[in-house]
């Protein structure tokens, strides 16, 4: 370890070009010197509520300056900010730029401060993970001349990892940040995308498809196109490639768990099989039983989490809990092979779906599986058996309502359907089927 | 055939999934301003697949994203399999 503090984002800034646009209209030098004179040490912070841009000044504001920085995703209501400020031991919260000026001093000194996360999660209680500025960039690239010129788009929220990665990459790589509000709808943020010469944008493959469902997504002036969270599929890659001819595809494959990831460049899906080879960017893979393990052959012991690592093999590997298949030269993305379905790139847990059908009066059994959605890789689905009396007639009706009440949107049953008697293992289980 | 069955349907999900009273539907309507999300339009796909028997977003060999009602109708009417094949 150094002696040496680690630069805050404010002094990494100075190896942009200082006229060089953080933002459109707001040059390095301007965003710099609008961040001076705040108290060199301030108390934790909770920033909730910002438009994108507000969001980029006061991160570059209070990096170095706060001890502890809390993330709070748009729409978090105030009980749970409350509970977030308590957890991380925060003082204050900015939600407009004002806020930011009448920040009070605290006594003592300036430390790297703390970034702190919310995990997803729409219906648990979300867990709050805590960042520096070192970890939060270990895979920035920071050649300030080559990112020159460069316009990151961002359409996902910045308060998540992968949109603060956008934000840091545009920020730290000397490039320009275009950040549309968030609650605009789609269409119109592609447009503002469009207007502003966006060259490099990050997305989900279901966010990729309705991308290219906006009028103006054929103008985006695209160089980088990137695609992550979810299995990208070989139509998507295919469609992307034709619609931005001048752009590079890349899909990403990252594990949490392993705190590892890399990118397939060559537009097709999956990754080649040579990989399990010749590990790409140190990520050593394995396929053992149809499951994808990982293990990362630099920096060990370097990742968050690392210390919760029950689930490594005797050689290092983890489960990464996703099916693939080995077909000719290539590896296959197939789903997640402890039935967890991916809806759009928010995971559902079929077990509580099951649970919350079961609380219905009307149903006796129940399974839920997924089918396959061009649109969102992947729906859920219930198979009822109605319990004896139900009336069926109304049963569907009463379940969506139900489920309506209980469960968030990607979590309900799109199809459902009724039907007699559902599979059992011979040890009484119900059969439930891995990913297609 | 195909455009009623996709008003009705559209009209369906609509109500059960973003609530309220669907819009009305022309050929310029832009999906996305419907104010029917992806999740929506992945049901809305897939209610259609059991409709009418086929899922062109799947049959096709180039992945298409229609943008107005009015290329939805006729992207499924493109990929529609002939009557002598469905009789």
């Amino acid at each position: 370890m150094s002696d040496l503090a680690p630069l805050s984002l404010r002094e990494r800034l100075a190896a942009r070009d200082p006229a060089s646009e953080v933002l459109p209209g707001v040059s390095t030098a301007a965003l710099r010197a609008s961040v001076e004179g705040l108290p060199a040490h301030v108390a934790g912070v909770v920033l909730r509520d910002l438009d994108p841009a507000s969001f980029v000044r006061a991160l570059v504001a209070l990096d170095g300056r706060a001890e502890s920085l809390v993330l709070a995703p748009p729409g978090t209501d105030a009980a749970v900010q409350a509970d977030y400020a308590a957890r991380a031991r925060c003082a204050h919260q900015v939600a407009t730029l004002e806020d930011l000026a009448h920040l009070p001093a605290a006594p003592g000194e300036a430390a790297p401060t703390r970034w702190v996360l919310a995990t997803s999660g729409t219906t648990a209680a979300p867990k709050l993970v805590g960042h520096t500025l070192a970890s939060l960039t270990r895979s920035t690239r920071t050649d300030v001349a080559r990112g020159a010129g460069l316009r990151w788009g961002l359409l996902y929220d910045p308060t998540r990892y992968a949109g603060l990665q956008v934000v840091l990459q545009a920020l730290l790589g000397g490039s320009t940040l275009l950040a549309p509000p968030l609650a605009a709808p789609l269409p119109e943020r592609v447009s503002a995308l469009a207007r502003d010469g966006c060259t490099h944008l990050s997305a989900t493959p279901t966010l990729w498809r309705r991308v290219l469902m906006t009028p103006a997504s054929a103008s985006l002036p695209l160089r980088q196109i990137t695609l992550g969270g979810e299995i990208a599929d070989q139509a998507l890659l295919d469609r992307l490639s034709a619609t931005f001819p001048e752009a590079r595809v890349a899909h990403i494959f990252a594990s949490t768990e392993a705190g590892v990831g890399f990118s397939v460049t060559d537009g097709k899906a999956g990754f080649p099989r040579r990989y399990l080879e010749e590990p790409p960017r140190g990520v050593a893979l394995r396929v053992r039983e149809g499951r994808l393990f990982v293990k990362n052959t630099r920096v060990l012991g370097a990742y968050l989490g690392e210390e919760d690592s029950t689930f490594r093999d005797a050689e290092g590997f983890v489960d990464t809990g996703d099916a693939v298949e080995v077909r000719g030269d290539r590896v296959l993305f197939l789903g997640r092979a402890s039935g967890v379905i991916n809806v759009g790139g928010q995971k559902v847990h079929p077990e509580r779906v099951e649970a919350v059908l079961l609380a219905h009066p009307g149903v006796a059994a129940v399974r839920v599986g997924q089918r396959r959605s061009p649109i969102t890789g992947a729906l859920v689905t219930a198979e009822v058996t109605p319990a004896p009396g139900a009336a069926a007639g109304a049963l569907k009706r009463e379940l969506r309502a139900h489920c309506a009440a209980l469960l968030a949107p990607h979590e309900r049953p799109a199809l459902v359907r009724l039907s007699g008697a559902l599979r059992m293992s011979p040890a009484g289980k119900l059969v439930r089927e891995v990913a297609p | 055939m195909i455009r009623s069955t996709l008003t009705q349907v559209f009209t369906e999900v609509f109500e059960e999934h973003a609530g309220g009273e669907a819009p009305a539907l022309a050929d310029a309507s832009v999906l996305l301003e419907t104010g029917l999300d992806s999740l929506g339009f992945a049901i809305l796909v897939t209610r259609l697949e059991d409709e009418l028997g086929f899922d062109p977003f799947t049959e096709a060999a180039d992945a298409v994203y229609p943008r107005t009602f009015g290329e939805l109708v006729a992207f499924y009417e493109a990929h529609a399999p002939s009557l002598r094949e469905t009789a």
